[in-house]
């Protein structure tokens, strides 16, 4: 699953056609919403289709309606799911993936978890990138923490766990290099106060970032390992869970809710749903973003 | 507020408003308009919508350009009156009617509220409405959406009554992150649903809709705990929260299942707890590009450009 970034930039972007779709794209893409809750929404439409494209090539399937053959009947179904959902998360990740998420955690979030710690002697908040992949992520909630230190977290402890299952993925992440496909969407006020330039394409996260987050292997589906990941006040998963069958999902989801503090954020990538997994977790709005709450013990609806 | 209180800005309101010369008229096909929408279909007769829509040939104009917008779903324009209301269904053309209407009753001048940021809104929450109730299989649709269409009315009431505090209140609420109904309360002492109310009650709107521009933002305070008004209420909030708000960050955070509103909604339609509200959002943000094309369209002169994306909302 951290496959993504390496590739990206061997694959020309498609771009959007004014051609209608074939209907079949609409059916593949309401499966791919069904099995992984990853929604393409029609102007991101062309994204599935060149997926499916280079997927068809692949398998030298005669047409769209053949490649749908492929993705649902046996024994093909599962392991073309999962190649063709490679596919369309190719090149997603980057750094600053999701602007709103960050506003809606810094404006809003923040805010009211400080408030409701506010008694507590140690000032500490916990935030678990899991699935970190190559550490895009685990990088910006950390800048973004820091841009917080002076403010709303004056004097407090920001500790970033950030676990990913593949050791290549995280051995770069570690070193925390990123070349202009990664970082563009990085604002240039960040790029400069965070940053250090290595050449003339790459810049390298600064120590002082990096002081802030534990890269570590781990694997979502062990259990032993998911019990000591306690006690986080966010967890980020993004484009993770989307592999993983139903009660796996619901496994998983189920050690996140445990976690998590109560009064906790849970989020998805942005096109991504947890389907009706779990209902213990409230589906929260924000503008722009959507989290997933456990509910603070005072709110009374738990 | 306690309720003396209420009753004597509510009289102040309506003094306001109905010595204003400015107000707008209601549209002259407005009102025979909703009593058609109130009938029941079969009740409907062909000739007599298209006698309505053709009443005035600007806005007969406007509703076949606004009739080939993707989001109404037809595959090729519809170039007369007619084969528009045959293809389209009378209902849908009805509202297609009284959107239109809504845009000339208020030309847009001096508003303290961007007029795109507004009808965006009203029309993002009119669709959001209808296919809300679509999803819950509730029996009138259309009726919805002309619900979500005229829910913030009160805003161009004070537009043109109220321009300087309304002014003040829309930039304070801007400045504090805050929704805008606090901050008319804070500044003017009454929100856009009591001046909204007075303009629909001097309309002789029925009484669902009176309720749903009265009580979007306290729909339990609705004196029956009406569905109608609770499904604007959660409407407007979730359009608020994907860009289709009010033009600026709302700090806020919404949990529609937890909503009173939610509960009233779930009493009358049980389906409302299967409804996948993800997905519903995913397909709230395709809408978006449609809808401000509809807008230019229909509020924004001739210069309107409809745009083929986002058909499936």
């Amino acid at each position: 699953m951290t496959t993504a970034t390496q590739t990206a930039k061997t694959i020309a972007s498609p771009s959007k056609s004014s051609e209608p779709v074939d209907p079949v794209y609409r059916q593949i893409r309401d499966l791919v919403y069904k099995v992984s809750g990853i929604y393409k929404s029609e102007e991101k439409l062309y994204l599935l289709v060149a997926g499916c494209e280079r997927r068809i090539k692949q398998l030298a399937a005669k047409n769209p309606r053949e490649y749908w053959d492929h993705l649902t009947a046996q024994p093909s179904r599962d392991g073309e799911l999962r190649q063709l959902l490679n596919e369309i998360t190719i090149g997603e990740t980057c750094l600053f993936r999701s602007p709103p998420q960050l506003e809606a955690l810094r404006k809003v979030i923040l805010p009211e978890i400080v408030g409701e710690k506010t008694k507590q002697i140690t000032k500490r908040l916990r935030i678990w990138s899991a699935g970190c992949s190559t550490g895009e992520e685990s990088y910006t909630l950390a800048m973004n923490m820091l841009e917080e230190s002076t403010l709303l977290l004056k004097g407090w402890t920001i500790e970033i766990a950030a676990t990913d299952l593949n050791d290549h993925s995280v051995e770069t992440a570690k070193a925390g290099i990123y070349g202009e496909y990664a970082l563009r969407s990085t604002p240039d006020y960040f790029k400069r106060r965070y940053f250090l330039k290595v050449d003339e394409k790459k810049l390298q996260v600064q120590p002082e970032v990096k002081k802030l987050i534990t890269f570590s292997r781990l694997n979502l589906q062990d259990d032993s390992r998911m019990l000591f990941m306690k006690g986080m006040d966010l967890i980020f998963c993004c484009n993770v869970l989307i592999y993983f069958d139903g009660p796996s999902k619901s496994k998983v989801i189920n050690h996140y809710f445990t976690n998590l503090n109560f009064g906790g954020y849970f989020f998805l990538g942005t096109s991504e749903s947890l389907l009706n997994l779990n209902d213990k977790f409230h589906l929260v709005h924000f503008p722009g973003a959507i989290a997933y709450w456990k509910p603070s013990l005072k709110s009374g609806q738990l | 507020m306690n309720s003396t209180v209420a009753t004597a800005v509510n009289a102040r309101i309506r003094e306001r408003v109905r010595s204003i010369e400015t107000l707008p008229t209601i549209p002259t096909v407005f009102l025979p308009l909703l009593d058609l929408l109130n009938l029941p279909p079969d009740k409907v007769k062909l000739d007599e919508v298209v006698k309505l829509v053709s009443y005035d040939n600007t806005i007969a104009a406007q509703c076949l350009r606004v009739a080939s917008s993707p989001l109404f779903g037809l595959a090729k324009a519809p170039d007369n009156i007619k084969l528009a209301v045959i293809s389209l269904g009378l209902r849908r053309v009805q509202t297609i009617l009284l959107t239109c209407c809504m845009g000339n009753a208020f030309p847009v001048k001096n508003w303290a509220l961007d007029a795109n940021v507004f009808w965006k809104h009203s029309l993002g929450c009119a669709m959001v409405c209808q296919k809300f109730s679509e999803k819950l299989g509730a029996a009138d649709s259309e009726k919805a959406y002309m619900a979500g269409l005229l829910h913030d009315i009160g805003f161009l009431v004070n537009c043109m009554v109220f321009p300087k505090e309304f002014a003040t209140a829309v930039s304070e609420a801007a400045k504090q992150h805050i929704p805008l109904y606090d901050a008319e309360r804070a500044v003017m002492g009454f929100t856009h649903c009591e001046s909204g109310r007075a303009l629909a009650e001097s309309w002789n709107l029925r009484d669902d809709m009176v309720k749903a521009i009265a009580h979007h933002h306290d729909p339990e305070r609705s004196e029956t705990a009406c569905p109608l008004v609770a499904l604007v209420h959660l409407s407007d909030l979730l359009c608020r929260m994907r860009a289709l708000g009010y033009g600026y960050y709302e700090r806020q955070k919404v949990d529609l299942a937890a909503d009173p509103a939610w509960a009233v909604l779930l009493k009358e339609y049980r389906s409302l707890a299967g409804v996948d509200l993800v997905r519903f959002t995913f397909e709230l943000d395709e809408a978006v590009e449609g809808i401000s094309g509809l807008v230019s369209t229909i509020f924004g002169g001739a210069a309107g450009k409809n745009s083929r994306e986002g058909v499936s909302f």
